[in-house]
C-alpha cells in the first residue's frame, strides 16, 4: 500500500491533520456547509468533467496521458469522484489517504503538479460561477470560501506526497546508478574482476565493499581483482576503504588483488600504516590477472605453433 | 505541518530491560526484527544489530542493569531505527579514551564503543561518573 | 556458569569439525572454547574447522572467542579455519576495526578442508 507508506513518512496522523485543518481554518461548519452543497455540486461536476476532457483531448501534449477510451472512462469517473468527495464534508484519515493516493499516482505516471493544479483552478472557476447563479449572493460567497479551504487543504496533501514520492524516485535512481558503477565481471572460474572508473565518495566506497563481498560469496570466488586505474583521486578515505575491502574479503576466505596502483596511491596506502605484506597489489591489470590465475592454479601460456603439417 | 523538516520523529517506541546476559541476545533480536520490517539490507541490518549487541553488553558488563529503547524514526521521508541505551551505572571516567578504541576496564577488546560508532549513522553518548551512561544510535535505511 | 556440549564437535580423520549454529553468549561461548581445546588435546587433531555460516551477528565478544580459540589451538599445533562467514558479518567486523588474527578463513567446508591439506604439506 504505497499511500500507507506516505501517511507514515509524512507523519499524517490525527494531530497533524488537525494542525493542517486549523491552518487552513477548515472548521466543522465548513464541512457541514459542504455537505449541503453535494446535490448541486454533482450536477455541475458532470458538466465540468465533460467540458474539461474535451479540452484535454484537444491538445496533443495532454492527449498522450489517455491512450484509449477505457482509460478516459476510468479517469473521468475517478476525477468526478475526487471532486465530489470534497462535498462529503469529512476530513478524516480515510479522506486524507485518498488525497495522498492521488499524489502518489501522479508522480508514478509522471504527471507534473501543473496539470493537477490547472484542472483544479478550472473546476473552481466553473464552480464559482454556478454557485452564484444558483444561490443568493451571501450564501454563494460562504459556500465558495468553504470550497476554497478544503481545496487548498487537498492541494498541499497531493503536493507534499508528490514531492516525497519524487525524492524516493530520485534516490532509487541514484542507487541504481551506484549499482551500475560496480560492475563485477567473472573472468575465469573463481576469479572476479571489478574495474572501478570515476570518482569514489564514501557512499560509493561502501557500496563497492558490500558488492565485492556479496559477489565473492555468491560466486564462491577465490580472488577478486579490483582495478583502480580509472579512479582519478585516491585519497586516504578511498585507500582506507580499499584496505578494508581487502581485509573483509580475506575473512570470507578469498584474496583481493589491487591493480592500477600509481606511485601516489602506493604512498597513500603506506602512510595509512597498513601492513602491505598481507596485500596483493600490482601496477597493471595484466599482471593482476596473471597473479589471480596463479592463485587458482592456472597459467596463461603461449599456444605452441602447429604450423608444419608433418607434426 | 511539520515546520522543522529535519526533526526526527518517533513512529513507534518499545522499552526493553537489560538485566542479564541473555538480554544481549533478546534486545539485538528485537532490533534485527525492526530493521527487517523496515526493509534494511543485510549489511545495514548487521551493522545496527552488531552495534546493539555491543552496547547492550556494555550495559550488562559495566553497569549490570539498564534499559534499551527501540524506536522506528522518520525524518523528512527517510526511515530509520534508533536505539537508546540507558543505565545508572558507574559512568565513564575518561570518555575520550573509551571512544578512541582499544581501551577497556574489563580487559576485553575495547572495541564496543569505537566499533559501534563506526557502524551507525548517528552516535551520541552522555556519561557522568557515578550517575550513569546514555548512548543513542541511529541507522537510516538506504534508499 | 559454563555450559558444555551444546555445540557438537565431529571428527573426520585428524580434523575436527564444528558448526556454530546458535547464538553464542558467555556461558555457551566459554563452554565451546573449553570443549574444542579438550577435543584437540584428546584427539591430537591437526586441523580445526569452525563453520559459522549460521551466525548472522558476530560482535567483538564472539569474534574474540573465535579468534582466541584459534590462537590457543595453534599453540597446541592445530590450525584453525573459519568457514562460511557471511558477507555482512565480514563487512561489520572489518568496519568495527576488528582483526581476526591467528585464524584462516575459507568460503565453505570443502575449501576449508583443501586449505588444511595445503597447510599440512608445508
Ligand atoms: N555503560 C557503561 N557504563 C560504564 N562504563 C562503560 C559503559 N560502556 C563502556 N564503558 C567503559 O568504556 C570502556 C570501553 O568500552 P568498550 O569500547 O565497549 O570496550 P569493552 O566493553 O570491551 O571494555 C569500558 O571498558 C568501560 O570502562
Ligand atoms: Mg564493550
Amino acid at each position: 500500500m504505497p499511500h500507507r507508506h506516505y501517511m507514515t513518512a509524512l507523519r499524517l496522523d490525527e494531530s497533524e491533520i488537525q494542525t493542517r485543518r486549523s491552518y487552513f481554518e477548515l472548521g466543522d461548519d465548513d464541512l457541514a456547509r459542504l455537505r449541503t452543497l453535494h446535490g448541486l455540486a454533482e450536477k455541475h461536476t458532470d458538466e465540468f468533467i465533460e467540458r474539461f476532457y474535451e479540452h484535454l483531448l484537444r491538445s496533443a501534449s495532454t492527449r498522450k496521458f489517455f491512450p484509449d477510451d477505457a482509460t478516459i472512462v476510468r479517469v473521468k469517473r475517478a476525477q468526478r469522484q475526487y471532486f465530489l468527495q470534497l462535498f462529503e464534508g469529512r476530513c478524516d484519515r480515510e479522506y486524507v489517504q485518498q488525497r495522498v493516493a492521488v499524489g502518489v499516482a501522479h508522480e508514478h505516471v509522471g504527471l507534473a503538479p501543473t496539470w493537477y493544479l490547472g484542472a483544479y483552478r478550472k473546476y473552481l472557476a466553473l464552480l464559482q460561477v454556478r454557485l452564484f447563479d444558483d444561490l443568493p449572493a451571501a450564501e454563494a460567497q460562504a459556500a465558495f470560501l468553504s470550497v476554497q479551504k478544503i481545496v487548498f487543504f487537498d492541494m498541499t496533501l497531493a503536493l507534499d506526497t508528490y514531492i516525497a514520492a519524487h525524492q524516493e524516485t530520485l534516490a532509487r535512481h541514484q542507487a541504481a546508478l551506484r549499482e551500475l558503477s560496480t560492475p563485477v565481471i567473472r573472468v575465469h572460474d573463481g576469479v572476479l574482476l571489478l574495474p572501478l572508473v570515476g570518482a569514489i565518495d564514501s557512499a560509493r566506497a561502501q557500496q563497492v565493499m558490500d558488492t565485492v563481498l556479496l559477489r565473492v560469496a555468491e560466486e564462491k570466488a577465490k580472488c577478486i581483482i579490483v582495478d583502480i586505474a580509472g579512479v582519478p583521486v585516491v585519497d586516504t578515505k578511498v585507500a582506507d576503504s580499499l584496505v578494508k575491502t581487502t581485509a573483509s574479503v580475506r575473512l570470507l576466505g578469498a584474496h583481493t588483488i589491487l591493480t592500477g596502483i600509481s606511485a601516489q596511491v602506493a604512498r597513500t596506502i603506506v602512510h595509512l600504516g597498513v601492513d602491505v605484506s598481507t596485500m596483493h597489489t600490482r601496477a597493471r591489470l595484466q599482471e593482476g590477472i596473471e597473479l589471480a590465475l596463479d592463485l587458482v592454479g592456472k597459467r596463461i601460456a603461449p599456444v605452441r605453433a602447429k604450423r608444419s603439417s608433418g607434426e | 505541518m511539520n515546520v522543522e523538516p529535519d526533526a526526527v520523529e518517533s513512529l513507534s517506541r518499545r522499552e526493553m530491560p537489560i538485566g542479564s546476559e541473555d538480554d544481549v541476545v533478546v534486545v539485538r533480536r528485537a532490533v534485527r526484527a525492526l530493521a527487517q520490517k523496515r526493509g534494511f539490507n543485510a549489511f545495514a541490518s548487521a551493522a545496527l544489530t552488531t552495534a546493539t549487541s555491543e552496547l547492550t553488553r556494555n550495559v550488562w558488563v559495566h553497569a549490570r542493569k539498564g534499559i534499551a529503547i527501540l524506536e522506528e524514526v522518520a525524518d523528512g521521508g527517510r526511515i530509520g531505527v534508533r536505539v537508546t541505551f540507558e543505565d545508572e551505572g558507574p559512568g565513564i571516567v575518561d570518555l575520550e579514551r573509551a571512544l578512541a578504541g582499544g581501551f577497556s576496564t574489563a580487559r576485553t577488546m575495547g572495541l564496543g564503543l569505537s566499533g559501534s560508532r563506526r557502524l551507525v549513522d548517528a552516535f551520541r553518548i552522555d556519561s557522568a561518573v557515578g550517575r550513569g551512561t546514555t548512548v543513542e544510535i541511529v541507522k537510516w535505511k538506504e534508499p | 556458569m559454563t555450559i558444555h556440549g551444546v555445540i557438537p564437535i565431529l571428527r573426520m580423520g585428524d580434523i575436527l569439525l564444528t558448526t556454530v549454529h546458535i547464538e553464542l553468549h558467555d556461558a555457551v561461548a566459554e563452554g565451546f572454547q573449553a570443549d574444542v581445546l579438550t577435543a584437540i588435546e584428546q584427539r591430537r587433531a591437526r586441523g580445526l574447522i569452525v563453520d559459522i555460516s549460521g551466525l548472522d551477528v558476530v560482535d567483538s565478544y564472539v569474534a574474540r572467542i573465535l579468534a582466541e580459540t584459534g590462537r590457543m589451538a595453534l599453540l597446541m599445533g592445530t590450525q584453525t579455519v573459519l568457514v562460511g562467514m557471511r558477507p555482512e558479518v565480514a563487512a561489520t567486523l572489518v568496519r568495527m576495526g576488528y582483526r581476526m588474527e591467528g585464524v584462516y578463513a575459507a568460503l565453505d567446508l570443502d575449501e576449508g578442508l583443501a586449505l588444511l591439506r595445503r597447510l599440512g604439506r608445508r
